[in-house]
């Protein structure tokens, strides 16, 4: 029997939320990730849908079905954003795999990228580095400071799976209009896998102390307000307060959701909740990361 | 005062470095490969740590190498050279956490202290940077704070070994 698990039209971290519905526990026979009506996918859904065939791969399911977009541009672009390339190994594909050619200009900053260990965030900070600066300072009017940030917020992101997932994950980063709040240029960093997440990351610990409230959300609130690590270094937990401290700084977004919470860094221009729970639960850990570009006149200042 | 030049640490270490301090398993190789140079000196003297040629630094890397660094060894041990502004956001992120701080020099020679030290006493280190070998009582005129202020941020600073004492008059650490 095949039960079919519909990627909706428009895929990002607002629709996730149906996505995670829909995929369910990931059991009740072969999978058909049907994304034959997408017409957008933003970096968090496509990291979010790799993570999901790695979660059927990682318990042993059968493999999945995966259609693709049925608009050839969208499925140009999910081909331009590396997503194809790792899809491969997760699902088996229904549809023609567009070509692309290299060079030209691109809004993908760094294509649909694998980390499993120290070595990927190695290379992934190195790719990044020249065409963020170059993007964050020209297109967003960003000043220096911003962008020299930004390598270390995605390394800290990237880290997070490697110190913690148990697994691998995914990182893919990307530039785009957000037209619908804030109507200004955006760069994106979303960071999935579909590891042991935050709960189980944190349980011998900290379960405890939290006792019957012990969940996905108050996890998420022990790594991310409090700093807690699962590590007892002094040094440690500090990546997810400097990432907060940073996106702070230049009206960033960030939301990590983990199971069936979701713990956000929320804006004036958003309208997103501090902290969602009772979500679908969806295995190992999903960031997203947005730094929009600064509005007025010159480069964007910090604000502290 | 011996020179550790970080990048060329790095590229001794981690073979998929491209000067860029990040992960906190880079962080620990590059710790243990500067304590093996530190040791290899045997005097005890201060030890500058050059970030010249470094890119991107990050939390986990700040704080295996400079957190992990001074917790170990004393924060009057060394001095950080070369540093860029957003390395130096880095550095008093991790330092602030551990409640050290440490004498940073930029690239274009100016020093500062970074990391976990109250108003009064940074204003006393810049005085003394601007000013040369200084009495307390010229410190507090010149930044307009109280004797006592400004002994109490000395001596603070002083016990840290962040600055020097010299007869009354107290000044910045000299870094060749």
């Amino acid at each position: 029997m095949t039960r079919v698990v519909e990627v909706p039209a428009q895929f990002d971290d607002r629709s996730f939320d149906q996505f995670a519905e829909a995929y369910g526990d990931g059991d009740g026979g072969r999978l058909l990730f049907d994304a034959h009506a997408s017409h957008w996918a933003s970096p968090f859904g496509l990291v979010g849908l790799l993570a999901a065939g790695q979660a059927q791969a990682e318990g042993k399911r059968e493999r999945p079905l995966l259609t693709l977009p049925a608009d050839r541009d969208v499925a140009h672009y999910w081909t331009r954003a590396g997503f194809f390339r790792h899809a491969t190994d997760y699902f088996e594909l229904h549809g023609k795999v567009p070509r692309v050619t290299a060079g030209g200009e691109s809004d993908v900053l760094l294509e649909v990228t694998p980390v499993r260990a120290a070595e990927d965030v190695h290379g992934v900070v190195d790719r990044i580095q020249e065409r963020a600066a170059r993007i964050l300072s020209h297109e967003l009017g960003l000043e220096a400071q911003a962008t020299m940030g930004f390598a270390m917020a995605l390394s800290e992101a990237c880290q997070n799976i490697v110190e913690h997932a148990g697994t691998g994950g995914w990182v893919a980063v990307q530039t785009y209009n957000w037209r619908r709040t804030l109507k200004r240029r955006v760069v994106v960093i979303a960071v999935a896998d579909a590891g042991i997440g935050f709960r189980r990351s944190l349980e011998a610990t900290q379960a405890k102390r939290y006792g019957d409230r012990w969940s996905d959300a108050t996890a998420l609130e022990a790594a991310l307000v409090q700093g807690i690590s699962r590590f007892r270094d002094p040094g440690r937990g500090q990546g997810l307060a400097g990432i907060r401290r940073y996106l702070n700084r230049w009206e960033g977004k960030l939301a990590v959701r983990s199971g069936t919470a979701r713990w956000g860094l929320v804006p004036p221009w958003d309208d997103d909740v501090p902290l969602a729970h009772g979500l679908p639960a969806f295995p190992g850990s999903q960031v997203l990361m947005i730094i929009p570009a600064h509005a007025g006149d010159g480069a964007g200042h910090a604000t502290h | 005062m011996q020179r550790i030049d970080l990048n060329d640490i790095l590229q001794r270490t981690v073979s998929a470095a491209n000067g860029d301090l990040v992960t906190r398993r880079t962080g620990q190789r590059v710790r243990a490969a500067i304590e093996l140079e530190l040791g290899a000196e045997h005097d005890g003297h201060v030890a500058g740590l050059d970030f010249g040629t470094v890119r991107c630094l990050d939390l986990s890397c700040a704080d295996e190498i400079v957190g992990r660094l001074l917790r170990e060894h004393g924060e009057a041990r060394f001095v950080l050279l070369n540093v860029t502004a957003a390395q130096r956001d880095a550095i008093e992120f991790v330092l602030e956490r551990h409640r050290l701080a440490v004498v940073v020099q930029d690239a274009g020679g100016a020093l500062d202290v970074v990391g976990a030290v109250p108003e009064p006493a940074r204003d006393v280190f810049g005085a003394l940077v601007a000013g040369g070998a200084l009495a307390p009582e010229e410190v507090a005129r010149r930044l307009g704070l109280s004797s006592e202020v400004v002994r109490a941020a000395l001596d603070a600073l002083r016990e840290r070994h962040l600055v020097q004492d010299t007869a009354g008059a107290y000044c910045a650490p000299a870094v060749a």
